[in-house]
């Protein structure tokens, strides 16, 4: 027995035990030298899987490609690790890297969970996977061409045609399209598992749009940050390779074109690859899209964005491939109409090509290795699971009579949809599954099941063996793949079947792939030298984003006025004197009212006294997520639209606006009352405030910005608007008081003190916050700002005249410029019809005007689509 | 037998639409008993371009979009065709051989064999087979049941335009023994396959008859859909009519083919805007040659 294989039960090993443990957990790192055997404190625990193929040891003990990392990691103690782990999983967290996005009525998505130890493979190893990887490729890309081709391999019956024509992703018109640069396969991925022998086998192959790539970049980047020194000394062979060759082959994809424009096709904010697809469209420098953003024209693929149509030259798509085109595919209302013609006329490549995920069902399995023969005359390198068709009546015999070896699947895979199938089928009688296989042979298939490896993995007090699966991925590199010097390994205590989901599994791991000498460093980044053309503006941003950071630039602003209000509120309730007796308070209490923070009763006197006292009320219409008005549901909104925005917010600002979602929540546990939520307020306000110091310093003056920042000072204008109206126009009770509370809510007490000290009065107080354009605070400040911006944006200039927005956005600011707040000094000057209300009323009625035509001009799509009906015969 | 065909489809929308897409079938076929002489496609608003290709089943398909505001589409579809009656049944092998014929392990044809499988429209069902073996009895001629099954949907079935939708399954159109030329031809269709023979779905037209002692009406069809059987490699297709029990001859002028409906849809489009729209169609199939008249429905 090796001195690292220890038996948990063994009392010797047990620090629980009287008799003090030959080996503690707080050695000294010196231990770990490289003379004295290494201190087995976390690998303590450690016994490898019997009948398995054990990725920590062999026969004789630790592998070799193991040895320095155990020693190394040993060498950090427990504590030490734990407490590089606990870093990392807070940058996890920060990241708010999630596989599910966010969904709506769902308040969480899944998180992405990392397991610290990376599964270890040496090069000379993986080096064998990466042949059979690309040989695999190559041999479904083939079966592709000769499918979507001239069908020599269905014709002579190597592929019986059933299997072809049975299969509901042969949709008719993806044949004989040609594909982008004479390829069929861009990308290709493989679940793989190691088998008892050490060899790796293919479980599943997925060519229709494979994701996790995005996940191995984000799991690479904590691992390598939980154990820098280790990490560096390992000799890793980098992943930015395989990006490289990804770029390689996107642009080898594009028609014609020196520097094409590539869009990532998501499915969605609600997609469960969302999150992956922002992400990889900000690492590669890809726009992101929806269906709805692109539109064809004259057979070109167009984006829609705010300065017009712009042709887009390569589509890197995710959706399946028969949900992509609403006109050719018409058993489905999503997609770009018109997308297949514009491809078949090589107009736009689309990568993978619609159809390519049809080699992906699990019955090209049962035919793998004879296709191989067939097509390329030798052996099929990395084998398949053992797949029998029950399309074949002696092999529907096998399988029946081995179900309880056997793992039953649909021959033709359903997306998304594998998952609970195998539940279904594991839930039911042997009788109905014997029952539902005899009734339609062809759709199912019998897999054998591999004896997954075990590798190490964290359990909270240590390390233990647990079985793993691991995809990987290849690119399209000249007539050959280029396989990815890694992968996305995922962990599951349960013997589910990993390759039916990329969600299935309890956590995932950083897979390194061990160089025997110093590696390759290569960045993604262009080599100096070559000539770069300068640009001042980002890619165009599509319409459907603008809108989306201009919600997100209005919701931040709105909350930021509500948590001040709050805060004011709550400062006096929980102060020496009664609420009542302070004679700002109807004054806040109608501006609460009026932004929807409490019930419309509390800004009235008579009524307020018959509700519940606002102390035991207010806190929990706060938090209130069934109101769209409450505070939290602002929260919730700003978290949901920065979700679908991801790809454009940096991830410093993302980082701030996931802390604001996750921790602007009541205390779980206890009593909680008005102080905890003080706290909640002033670190929410605190919060905000860092996020719009992010943005002022970071983002470049281009749309993007324009789009948000028009959000905020239309808000913050109009709520600006809204609080001088609740407390000034006919206010009751003493002026000063109101003043002093206006001041402070605007974040603007500081300034008035350094000018006027102590001397509260009305034109001082309605300049600062009206018509000082130096106050970033005041509405002449929003104003200008806006002013701005409008005449930023793309304007049709042939007709010289002003547009809409750029008219109202003049009246706006001309109209305050004009108001001599010098005139306000009387309490008639408050009166409803006097001219400050008036001015006010003026300013609350072309706001939203403005915030229209903006959204017309730029943000509005055209209308929805509709597929024409039939009159039948 | 020669005709001048016009198809006109008219389209309104409730609001103006910016964009349509469209792909139509409206070309008549080319094949050895139909010769098209002329076809031509007109759509108001003009498209910059309509470009057209052969789909999977050879059959024409023509592209074209709108791209400027427009409230409304017509679509006119004009031809000149010369159909020629069916070659007379010599060979009418029992239908078991052709089932045979078509069984794994044998060299067969895959222009024909892919019309064997169930398809988005015409599933396998247990009914149907039950329904198709009181005609195909053991060792029929293939012909011979195939044209009594075609009697049968025209007596058992009750035409009735107002009874199915497009949405309507074959089931239920069977089980409620109604519907229109559409699923007829699909009811059919699913009979034969679901005994292991091949048979596709045709679109097309009839020639408008007038009833005895009154004109010609005029533009009063739309298109129409009937089913074709393999009878074997000597006799090929033969193109049988069940909504008017009948062997298709010179009165049937042919379009396209497919598995069902959906692979040959006349007018496939998208509209982006235009709200609701209101459809109506016309289809004038005139005779260039006076011929005698005979009595037969209109589907």
């Amino acid at each position: 027995m090796s001195p690292l294989r220890r038996d948990p039960f063994d009392p010797s090993t047990d620090p629980s035990t009287t008799t003090p443990p030959p080996l503690s957990n707080e050695r000294p790192v010196s231990n770990a030298s490289p003379n004295a055997p290494p201190t087995p404190a976390l690998f303590s625990q450690y016994r490898k899987g019997e009948g398995v193929y054990d990725e920590l040891y062999d026969a004789s003990g630790v592998r070799g490609a193991w040895r320095p990392f155990v020693q190394a990691i040993e060498g950090l103690g427990v504590e030490g690790f734990k407490r590089r782990w606990q870093q990392a999983n807070r940058a996890l967290n920060r990241n708010g890297l999630a596989y599910s996005s966010w969904k709506e009525n769902e308040k969480e998505a899944r998180p992405w969970e990392l397991d610290p130890i990376p599964l270890l493979i040496a090069s000379e190893d993986w080096d064998i996977a990466v042949k059979g990887l690309q040989q695999r490729a190559r041999l479904l890309e083939a079966i592709l061409t000769d499918i979507y081709g001239h069908q020599e391999l269905m014709k002579s019956g190597v592929l019986p045609p059933e299997v072809v024509f049975s299969h509901p992703g042969f949709c008719r018109p993806f044949h004989r399209q040609r594909p982008p640069a004479n390829h069929f396969l861009h990308f290709y991925a493989a679940d793989m598992a190691r088998a008892p022998n050490g060899k790796w086998w293919v479980l599943a192959d997925r060519t229709e749009a494979p994701s996790g790539a995005g996940f191995v970049l984000e799991n690479r980047l904590i691992q390598s940050r939980t154990l820098p020194t280790i990490f560096h000394q390992a000799n890793v062979q980098r992943l930015a390779q395989y990006f490289l060759a990804f770029k390689r082959a996107v642009a080898a994809a594009a028609p014609r074109v020196e520097n094409p424009r590539v869009v990532i096709l998501s499915q969605g904010s609600g997609g469960p690859n969302y999150f992956e697809d922002a992400y990889l469209a900000r690492y590669l420098g890809y726009t992101l899209v929806e269906a709805s953003d692109l539109a064809i024209r004259n057979h070109r693929v167009m984006l829609k964005t705010l300065g017009g149509l712009i042709q887009v030259d390569v589509i890197i798509r995710r959706p399946n491939s028969d949900q992509c085109d609403s006109l050719e595919l018409s058993h489905t209302a999503e997609g770009v109409p018109g997308l297949l013609q514009a491809s078949r006329n090589g107009n736009v490549a689309v990568i993978n090509p619609l159809g390519s995920g049809l080699v992906e069902s699990p019955i090209f399995m049962a035919f793998m290795p004879k296709l191989c023969q067939e097509l390329f005359g030798e052996p099929l390198l990395m084998p398949g699971v053992a797949t029998w068709w029950c399309g074949d009546p002696g092999q529907m015999d096998h399988v029946l009579a081995n179900l309880d070896t056997l793992i039953v699947k649909r021959s033709y895979r359903m997306r998304g949809r594998e998952l609970a199938f195998a539940n279904m089928v594991r839930n039911q009688s042997r009788e109905a599954t014997i029952k539902m296989i005899r009734s339609d042979p062809h759709q199912y298939v019998g897999q054998e099941v591999v004896k997954r490896s075990t590798c190490p993995v964290w359990k909270s007090q240590g390390i233990a063996p647990a079985p793993i699966a691991m995809r990987a991925f290849a690119v399209a590199s000249g007539d050959d793949f280029e396989v990815m010097q890694g992968g996305l390994v995922r962990v599951s205590a349960a013997p589910d079947p990993l390759e039916m989901s990329i969600l299935a599994g309890e956590k995932s791991k950083d897979a390194w792939i061990l160089s025997q000498g110093p590696v390759n460093r290569v960045s993604l980044l262009k080599k100096a030298g070559g000539p770069i053309d300068l640009k001042r503006t980002g890619g165009e941003l599509p319409s459907r984003v603008a809108e989306n950071l201009f919600w997100l630039g209005r919701n931040l602003e709105r909350a930021d006025v509500c948590a001040r209000l709050l805060r004011a509120t709550i400062v006096r309730l929980t102060s020496e004197s009664i609420l009542e007796e302070q004679p700002e308070t109807p004054a806040l209490l109608r501006a609460l009212a009026d932004i929807g923070q409490i019930e419309t009763g509390y800004g009235i006197e008579e009524i307020r006294k018959q509700l519940p006292p606002l102390e035991t009320a207010l806190p929990p219409a706060v938090f209130d997520a069934s109101d769209s008005f409450s505070l939290r549901a602002i929260v919730t909104e700003i978290f949901r639209l920065t979700t679908r925005s991801r790809d454009r917010v940096s991830s410093d600002s993302w980082r701030i606006l996931h802390r604001i979602d996750k921790s602007f929540t009541p205390p779980a546990v206890g009593q909680w009352d008005l102080s905890d939520l003080l706290t909640l307020l002033d670190d929410l306000i605190l919060d905000l405030a860092a996020f719009s110091g992010i943005v002022s310093e970071s983002m470049t003056r281009t749309q993007i910005y324009y789009f948000l920042d028009m959000g905020r000072r239309i808000e913050r204008a109009l709520q600006q608007v809204r609080l001088l109206r609740n407390c000034l126009i006919e206010p009751t009770g003493d002026l000063t008081a109101i003043l002093e509370a206006l001041l402070e809510i605007s974040d603007s007490s500081m300034t008035y003190r350094s000018r006027y000290l102590a001397d509260v009065q009305m034109p001082a107080v309605l300049d600062l916050l009206l018509t000082d354009e130096t106050n970033p605070r005041s509405i002449a400040r929003q104003l200008v700002q806006l002013l701005d911006h409008v005449n930023a944006l793309p304007h049709n200039t042939s007709s010289g005249l002003f547009s809409l927005e750029q008219r109202l956005a003049m009246t706006l600011l001309n109209e305050t410029r004009m108001c001599d707040v010098t005139a306000f000094r009387e309490s008639e000057d408050l009166n409803p019809n006097a001219p400050l209300s008036l001015l006010l009323q003026d300013i609350e009625s072309l706001l939203p005007k403005l915030a229209d035509a903006l959204s017309n001009r730029y943000l509005v799509h055209a209308g929805a689509q509709v597929q024409l009906t039939e009159i039948r015969s | 037998m020669q005709y001048r065909i016009s198809h006109t489809t008219k389209y309104s929308y409730a609001e103006p639409a910016s964009v349509c897409h469209n792909l139509v079938h409206l070309a008549p076929a080319n094949f050895p008993r139909q010769a098209v002489h002329e076809y031509r496609l007109t759509v108001q608003p003009s498209p910059p371009t309509i470009v057209n290709r052969r789909d999977y089943f050879n059959n024409r398909v023509d592209y074209f979009s709108v791209t400027e505001p427009h409230d409304g589409l017509t679509i006119v579809a004009t031809s000149r065709v010369d159909v020629s009656p069916p070659p007379p049944i010599e060979d009418n092998p029992p239908w078991e051989q052709i089932v045979a014929e078509f069984r794994p392990g044998t060299p067969r044809i895959l222009s024909v064999l892919q019309f064997a499988f169930k398809s988005r429209h015409i599933p396998m069902l247990d009914q149907l087979q039950e329904y198709a073996k009181i005609s195909f009895t053991k060792n029929r001629p293939i012909y011979d049941a195939a044209r009594e099954l075609t009697k049968r949907i025209r007596t058992d079935f009750k035409y009735d335009s107002s009874a199915t939708t497009i949405q309507t399954p074959v089931a239920e159109a069977f089980a409620n023994r109604h519907g229109v030329c559409q699923d007829f031809a699909h009811i059919a269709i699913g009979c034969l396959r679901s005994l292991g023979l091949p048979a596709r779905y045709v679109s097309g037209y009839l020639r408008t008859l007038p009833p005895p002692g009154k004109p010609r009406l005029v533009g009063a069809d739309a298109s129409h859909a009937w089913f074709s059987a393999y009878c074997g490699d000597k006799t090929g297709w033969v193109d049988l009519d069940p909504t008017n029990d009948m062997l298709c001859s010179t009165d049937h002028v042919t379009n396209a083919w497919g598995r069902d409906f959906e692979d040959v849809t006349p007018i496939q489009g998208v509209v982006v805007g235009g709200g609701a729209h209101m459809m109506s169609v016309s289809v004038d199939v005139e005779p260039l040659e006076p011929t005698a008249t005979q009595s037969q429905s209109q589907s």
